[in-house]
């Protein structure tokens, strides 16, 4: 399974949606599983989080298009040790999120220059 | 509720609401979603037990709504649900081209099968199916007189005043139109090389009525027709092309029969039509005129005209057979004092086909049966490939995959095979409907249109993988089931189990099939030889003849004729190698005589009965020699003198017409009274059959044409050289007696005769390749299925051999399993041998559907054929070494 799958090239997977940026951003600092990376979501104090189905679909699109790779299954310690399906980042998924983090950063550096944000704020 | 059993109830929930995704999604992402539906209850019920949990519960099933139908109609893995062909499509191909061979040979058979099945289906479209290429074609109808107690001919012309009289009946009948087809010598200019062609001669509202008008100019004016008509011709576009398509034809003045005629239209290439004849088959005409007479006042006893009419658009036959009965008592109450004249209408294409129509039937049949085996065939081998991956499917199912991914295997291996068989079966039918046509008769209706097209094509290709698709439906089902315990448990026997029955029943399927096919087959062929093998009553190996027309503008008295046939008849004994040289005005085989209904005053065959006592017989204008010539038989008397005595008319008469009037006594010098004259009987022949070869026709009247004036004699030549090569030798003989003369065809008698059983030549040929086809494929089957029973059993069989058994022993063994399964394919047969027996009832000639003869040498060849297929994989387990195959197992 998997070997002919057909990979999206690059450029069509920018501008992410934002689930998708979102499981890229907690791939990025390591392996999560599903509820993890939805623990994560909520960390980082997005006012809507979204549902299981909407993350597991994102998850695997992302697969299907070769952004992320499932990982092993092993107990997940924050789900009382019971085993669970890991996620890690691929390099082209890697690639992906530098990238859509650089056209956030412009974005948001043009929104400042156009007052729509306080300038000097960090 | 405690915690552990909350979340027990949890887990039950969110595995129902998963069932809301596509099954692919669940298989991969199911277990996870649950899982973390599993995490955030367990993460709300230790924050705030109950009332959060419900809210989880509500959430997830809003969830699993709105993201289970978004995951159908727009999946993560969209390659999954479309691209499984594609992978499919691979993975067949692959596997394909891997056993190329195995691969090729199923492809070729299909080619064959379907090939030959697009040939049938072409001209069963072409002839049956599609519409007439004229307007409304269901409306048209051709009219026929009866004449009941009058005299025996239930089919024939109508006279001129029958066609006024439709005309002026009105109601359903819309239009009418008389058609004439006569021959006519045509030039494109004086002093041009003339030829002959066939003018349609009819009323000027023909083309109306067929709705179709001329492609260039126009068509004829309602004042165009009758006595002192102005002389206008419509050219057919194959006439007007074969004088070199001239686009400024239209205006200019040809030759026909010597007279001047202005070229007003020509019709369409499209345009085809024929008139249909009360025997023989239908003929198309050159161009066409319009009648110089005033029909009402024609004779109303002679039949001069094939009947068109078109009735008011929708009206039902029966309505219109009503109305042209009305018209038809009419007619007889006027002219033939209420004795019994009738007229009745047949549908137009169903009149031109009737003659054709039984042959194509049973062949389409035939294609049918065919189609059929090459399905149960296809349906075997794709079994067998399925139990040599009966391995692979199972562990695959026990990996996981869906039974629907195997079944959608199988079926694509199936109708990708069909596509390939289909697509190849439609370009060598291409070139097969060309043969067929070569070889078709003439005058098969629309011959000219019969060839495949896209439409047709396509249709075929469809069938290929229909018929794919539905062979693979077996293996497909059976693939389905399989399953490792059940691999597991038949292991021992390897391969066994329910598909080695399976196979078994579609062998069994195929022989009975096949027996079916192949006794049509035989019968046909066998009728077919009749055919060749029956004496028409001449010898027609090395004659040869031409038609000769002397119009009156080149030979205006009688006297001229005689001259001119005189000329002709030393012209073409004088060329070298000709034994001897007649004429007559109509060849044996081309239904062309001309018929009137005699009696012999006086003679003791009489019965009193009117009907009986003057019968419709060919009237035969022959020249002096012609019995001699053609090889006929006499049986009395003597033939005509070279020279016409004086003041007495001979005549021969055929053995029918002696029997009838003399059943006992000497016909010799009776006297039959024919127009004017006195015919004097001098002679008794055997016919010279002048409809099929294989049965007299109506009883035939010789007179001679030096005392009967005949415009267009043919002459046959009986030469020593051959036929090809005297050819060209006869043509510059004729031309060198009258350069004017417009010459017919040089053709030899065999060429007649073979055009005579072109129609039952071609059923032959393709009934004949349908039963071969069935035979090997029936051959095919029966060797797979022995032959994988020999490697099944190859366990078992060392086992007896082990025990004592002999080798000739164990191969009567597998022997008796191919036997039984033939035997029992025949017994099932046997129901439609009799069913095609009863569909080739109009087909065959001189031989019944349940002759023994063939059936026996069917059931014979057919059970030789089977256990040979059985003998050659059989002959394997004499190669069985007990001690060897025990240690192997």
């Amino acid at each position: 399974m998997g070997m002919d799958r057909p990979r999206r090239p690059l450029e069509t997977t920018t501008p992410l949606r934002g689930v998708e940026f979102h499981i890229l951003l907690s791939l990025a600092a390591g392996e999560r599983h599903g509820y993890g990376i939805i623990q994560d979501i909520q960390a980082r104090g997005e006012t809507s989080v979204p549902d299981v189905g909407t993350m597991y679909r994102a998850l695997a699109r992302m697969v299907e298009s070769g952004l992320i790779e499932a990982a092993d299954r092993r107990p997940a310690p924050d789900a009382g040790d019971e085993r669970r399906h890991y996620y890690r980042i691929t390099r082209a998924g890697l690639a992906v999120a530098k990238a859509e983090a650089r056209r956030l950063e412009a974005l948001t550096r043009a929104a400042r220059l156009s007052g729509l944000l306080p300038k000097g704020a960090k | 509720m405690n915690r552990d059993r909350l979340l027990r109830l949890s887990d039950r929930w969110f595995r129902l609401l998963i069932r809301c995704y596509p099954p692919d999604f669940r298989d991969d992402m199911g277990q996870a979603v649950v899982e973390a539906y599993r995490d955030r209850a367990r993460a709300a019920v230790s924050r705030g037990g109950l009332v959060l949990l419900a809210g989880v519960w509500i959430r997830a099933l809003l969830d699993a709504t709105r993201n289970g139908i978004g995951e159908w109609f727009s999946p993560a893995a969209s390659w999954r649900r479309a691209g499984n062909w594609r992978r499919d499509a691979e993975f067949a191909t692959r596997r394909l081209l891997r056993a190329p061979a195995s691969a090729a040979a199923i492809v070729a058979t299909l080619t064959v099968g379907l090939g030959m099945f697009a040939i049938v289906y072409t001209v069963f479209h072409k002839v049956l199916v599609e519409p007439m290429p004229h307007e409304d074609p269901e409306d048209l109808y051709f009219v026929w007189r009866d004449y009941g107690k009058i005299f025996d001919l239930k089919r024939g012309w109508l006279g001129g005043p029958d066609v006024a009289e439709l005309r002026t009946a009105g109601g359903v009948i819309e239009g009418v139109a008389p058609l004439a087809r006569q021959q006519a010598t045509f030039a494109v200019g004086e002093g041009a090389e003339a030829a002959e062609i066939a003018v349609m001669v009819t009323s000027p509202n023909l083309f109306e009525l067929l709705g179709v008008p001329p492609a260039m100019g126009r068509g004829f004016a309602p004042n165009e027709a009758g006595p002192g008509r102005p002389p206008l011709i419509v050219l057919t576009h194959g006439l007007w092309n074969r004088y070199g398509a001239d686009p400024s034809i239209v205006g200019r003045d040809v030759r026909l029969n010597g007279e001047a005629y202005t070229v007003i239209g020509v019709m369409p290439k499209e345009f085809r039509f024929m008139r249909h004849s009360s025997l023989g088959s239908p003929r198309g005409a050159d161009a066409y005129t319009t009648v110089t007479v005033n029909l009402v006042e024609e004779d109303p006893g002679g039949g001069s005209y094939a009947g068109l009419i078109r009735a008011r658009p929708g009206r039902p036959p029966r309505t219109v057979a009503a109305a042209v009965d009305a018209v038809g008592r009419a007619l007889d109450a006027r002219h033939f004092n209420n004795q019994g004249l009738k007229l009745y209408p047949t549908g137009m294409k169903e009149d031109l086909i009737a003659g054709i129509r039984p042959a194509i039937v049973v062949i389409g049949f035939a294609g049918l049966f065919l189609l059929l085996i090459l399905m149960v065939n296809l349906a075997t081998v794709l079994l067998a490939r399925a139990a040599q991956r009966e391995h692979e499917f199972a562990v695959s199912r026990a990996l996981g995959a869906s039974g629907a991914t195997v079944f959608r295997a199988t079926l694509f291996e199936g109708a990708l095979l069909g596509l390939l068989g289909g697509a190849a079966g439609a370009l060598w039918a291409v070139w097969g409907t060309r043969t067929l046509v070569a070889l078709a008769p003439v005058d098969l209706p629309r011959r000219d249109t019969i060839a495949l097209d896209w439409p047709l094509g396509l249709t075929v290709v469809g069938t290929g993988m229909l018929l794919g698709l539905l062979a693979a439906v077996v293996p497909a089902v059976w693939a389905t089931r399989s399953s490792l315990s059940s691999l597991l448990a038949s292991s021992a026997v390897r391969g066994g189990g329910g598909h080695g029955r399976m196979r078994r029943g579609m062998v069994v399927v195929q022989v009975a099939l096949s027996l079916v096919l192949l006794t049509a087959g035989g019968l046909v062929v066998r009728s077919f030889e009749r055919l060749l093998r029956a004496d028409p009553g001449f010898r027609p190996e090395g004659l040869v003849t031409i038609r000769v027309p002397l119009p009156p503008q080149g030979f205006p008295e009688n006297k001229d004729v005689f001259a001119a046939q005189d000329r002709i008849h030393q012209a073409l004994s004088a060329i070298p190698g000709v034994r001897a040289v007649s004429a007559v005005d109509a060849l044996p085989l081309t239904a062309g005589a001309r018929q009137a209904d005699i009696t012999i005053p006086g003679a003791p065959g009489l019965t009193g009965d009117a009907q009986k006592d003057a019968p419709l017989v060919d009237v035969i204008a022959a020249h002096a020699g012609y019995v001699e010539t053609m090889g006929m038989r006499l049986v009395a008397g003597r033939t005509f003198h070279t020279r016409p005595p004086e003041g007495v008319y001979e005549g021969l008469i055929d053995r029918q017409l002696a029997a009838r009037f003399f059943p006992s006594g000497n016909p010799l010098g009776a006297e039959i009274p024919l127009g004017q004259n006195r015919v004097t009987v001098v002679g008794v022949v055997e016919q010279a059959r002048m409809y099929g070869v294989h049965e007299d026709g109506r009883p035939q009247l010789y007179i001679r044409a030096d005392q009967w004036v005949r415009r267009r004699p043919a002459f046959v030549l009986r030469a020593d050289r051959h036929a090809q090569a005297i050819m060209p030798d006869v043509r510059a003989a004729l031309r060198r007696v009258d350069s004017r003369l417009a010459l017919g065809e040089v053709v030899t008698m065999e060429e007649i005769a073979r055009q005579a059983l072109s129609q039952e030549r071609v059923s032959a040929v393709m009934i004949a390749g349908f039963a071969l086809g069935a035979l090997v494929l029936a051959a095919m089957g029966v060797y797979g299925v022995i032959a994988g029973s020999v490697t099944r059993r190859r366990h078992e069989l060392a086992v007896r051999l082990a025990l004592g058994a002999n080798h000739p022993r164990v191969l009567r063994l597998v022997l008796a399993e191919g036997a039984r399964l033939v035997a029992l394919g025949m017994l099932i047969g046997v129901p439609g041998v009799y069913f095609a027996g009863g569909l080739l009832q109009g087909v065959l000639v001189g031989i019944a559907p349940t002759d023994p003869v063939t059936l026996a040498g069917v059931a014979v060849g057919l059970g030789a054929v089977a256990m040979l297929a059985c003998y050659a994989p059989a002959r394997r387990v004499l190669r069985i070494e007990p001690a060897q195959a025990l240690r192997e197992s």
